[in-house]
């Protein structure tokens, strides 16, 4: 499967994902996916300036991310998903991305999320946004590094933010 | 004067002027920045900004990173890009770096601190059997 990981972290590439995911997957192509990010030129530069070593950085918006993704050069790739934010990751999906399990990174504070731990806020748009991926079967996980547990994290998004889940 | 901005993940920055302390006493215009697990990039520039406004007397800045691609460079660096000042930004902070730094910053500008920053960092790192070997052959 060409795409090993899709990652939604709002740090984007950052040194979780250069030093521990890359070591975990042999990561060919990291597609960082946002369209906000891919039109601003400068944060272009900064991420494929920052590649690890035999890896190649895109920055895409999310229909030429999937686009990319189903067509013919993705075969012989692993590619590792960088989105910034839980709508990003639907958004995929909704543009025709096969993603069988979506992974919450890094969800730092952005202004009317709410706390979930140290690492993860969401936004009421964020978790109307998850829920549907989970209703649509997409196994939704939160992991940091890669030795945390790939457990289903909608109930504790659903216990911890009932008002948003329902 | 150049100013110096140490930007590094948990209390590592803090612990690089704690130890720097120690070894060439109290520095002015040195400031250090922490990244915290909860923090977002655009949180952490705002933090830079401020540390590098507090340092910059106008002859720039030079930003010590501890890990290229990671969020204290990247914050760091997008500031680089897009701001009006003159700053730059080494990763791999270590304390012979930064301690050599701190014994050179007066007068020289901001391109020649860069060269001893590398020039430090790099030869800081020394392996004892080989330090044993060269200097005790003789």
């Amino acid at each position: 499967m060409p795409v090993v990981h899709v990652r939604m972290d709002n740090r984007l590439i950052h040194g979780q994902i250069l030093v521990s995911w890359n070591a975990e997957f042999k990561i060919h192509h990291i597609i960082v996916t946002n369209d906000k990010v891919a039109a601003d030129p400068l944060q272009v530069t900064l991420l494929k300036a920052v590649a690890p070593i035999g890896a190649t950085v895109s920055v895409l918006s999310i229909k030429d991310c999937v686009a990319y993704c189903n067509g013919p050069q993705a075969d012989n790739e692993n590619i590792f998903i960088i989105a910034k934010f839980p709508e990003d990751g639907l958004a995929l999906v909704e543009v025709g991305l096969n993603m069988p399990v979506l992974n919450l990174g890094n969800q730092a504070y952005v202004r009317g999320s709410k706390k979930l731990s140290n690492t993860v806020y969401l936004t009421e748009s964020g978790v109307k946004a998850l829920k549907k991926l989970h209703e649509m079967g997409i196994r939704i996980t939160c992991r940091m590094m890669p030795p945390d547990p790939a457990s289903e994290y909608w109930p504790t998004v659903e216990k911890r933010l009932p008002d948003w889940a329902k | 004067m150049v100013g110096i901005v140490i930007v590094c993940h948990g209390d590592m920055a803090d612990g690089l002027l704690d130890a720097a302390r120690m070894i060439v006493g109290e520095q002015e215009g040195i400031a250090g920045v922490s990244l915290r697990e909860m923090d977002a990039v655009e949180g952490l520039m705002e933090r830079v900004a401020a540390a590098i406004e507090r340092v910059d007397t106008g002859d720039g800045t030079l930003v010590l990173a501890d890990l290229f691609g990671a969020s204290p460079f990247n914050a760091s660096a997008r500031l680089a890009m897009q701001g009006d000042s003159k700053i730059e930004v080494i990763t791999g902070v270590n304390l012979p770096m930064l301690l050599e730094l701190a014994v050179h910053r007066d007068g020289e500008t901001l391109e020649q601190l860069v060269e001893i920053a590398l020039e430090a960092g790099i030869s800081g790192i020394e392996t004892l059997s080989q330090a044993l070997a060269l200097k005790t052959a003789s």
